[in-house]
């Protein structure tokens, strides 16, 4: 499921069945340096994401992407994030992101973290076996969470 | 040349009605047009997507096939990639489509070792029969959608989906 309104009604109505939430985190840097990197990312983790929910359509609820800078508190962003989907009815939330500084919060949250694979001149056909490559590390993460209840 | 002159009273015949006939033509093509949009519009879905399957490469056994298209949404206009699980029932070639008719997940043929030929949902656990039929005491309630096929220059190609026709 997307977070648009038609979507969100469904999992309204099925929250027994759509009990996960996916978010993505995604850095902005606009120093010359950083911003091709952060595009390139961004880039990557939403057609990552996008793919996931195609195949997850029925449990996952894919929210819109949290954009930060590095100066912004990543201990606020995520507890008020978690908040709200806990309180939205989420029985798992999982933060995905491309961000190693990310990497501390794995102990308290449900944190997938991939390297970023640059696919802004890739064929679409090879970009689809790398999507491809990626969602089978993400899937066993899932899974295992989902099948302890 | 004498034989031949042209009078004033003819050139000016000549020209006008040609000119005037432009003119009529001009204003009277997009009337014509807009009277007779509808057989000129072009139609959208039921077109037939190419794939780079081979037909003579499909066995009994279900495989994956992608194909892509355009999607256009509002301004947004997109590729997208759909699969379709693809297998040969006798001569016929059978396209089911991997959206469970549950809650829409993609489903996998021998998705689960517990489950052998069979498609299965990741999401719910939900099985479906080669045929896409459901297995009954999984969480969907009906049969995977079938693609129309057909095969051009030896080469698979996917249509609209419609409803399962062989359960």
């Amino acid at each position: 499921m997307f977070w648009t309104s038609k979507d969100i009604d469904e999992f309204l109505k099925q929250k027994e069945f759509i009990d996960t939430a996916l978010v993505p985190l995604v850095i902005l840097e606009g120093k010359d340096l950083g911003i091709k990197q952060s595009a390139s990312g961004a880039e990557f983790l939403m057609s990552l994401t996008n793919f996931i929910e195609q195949q997850f359509k029925g449990r996952i609820v894919l929210t819109s992407p949290i954009t930060y800078t590095a100066s912004m508190s990543k201990e606020d962003i995520i507890t008020a994030i978690y908040d709200e989907l806990v309180a939205a009815g989420f029985k798992y939330i999982f933060f995905i992101t491309s961000d190693h500084e990310w990497n501390r919060f794995t102990t308290n949250y449900d944190m997938i973290w991939l390297p970023s694979i640059p696919l802004g001149d890739m064929d679409e056909k090879v970009k689809q076996s790398v999507l491809s490559d990626q969602l089978r590390q993400v899937i066993p993460v899932l899974s295992s969470k989902w099948s302890k209840q | 040349m004498s034989n031949n002159r042209v009078t004033r009273r003819q050139f000016l015949n000549y020209t006008l009605t040609g000119v005037g006939g432009f003119m009529a033509a001009g204003m009277l093509m997009p009337m014509a047009r807009f009277a007779v949009d509808p057989i000129l519009q072009k139609k959208a879905g039921g077109d037939f997507v190419p794939t780079d399957k081979k037909a003579s490469e499909l066995s009994d056994t279900p495989v994956k096939v992608d194909f892509t298209f355009e999607q256009v949404d509002a301004w947004y206009k997109s590729k997208v990639t759909n699969t379709a699980w693809v297998y040969k029932d006798g001569d016929k070639i059978i396209a089911l489509s991997p959206v469970c008719k549950h809650l829409g997940c993609t489903v996998n043929w021998d998705g689960n070792k517990d489950f052998k030929n069979e498609f299965y949902c990741p999401c719910h656990g939900g099985r479906y029969e080669k045929n896409g039929k459901n297995v009954a005491g999984t969480p969907p309630l009906g049969p995977l959608d079938e693609f129309e096929v057909k095969v051009k220059d030896g080469l698979l190609l996917i249509g609209k989906t419609r409803a399962n026709t062989l359960v």
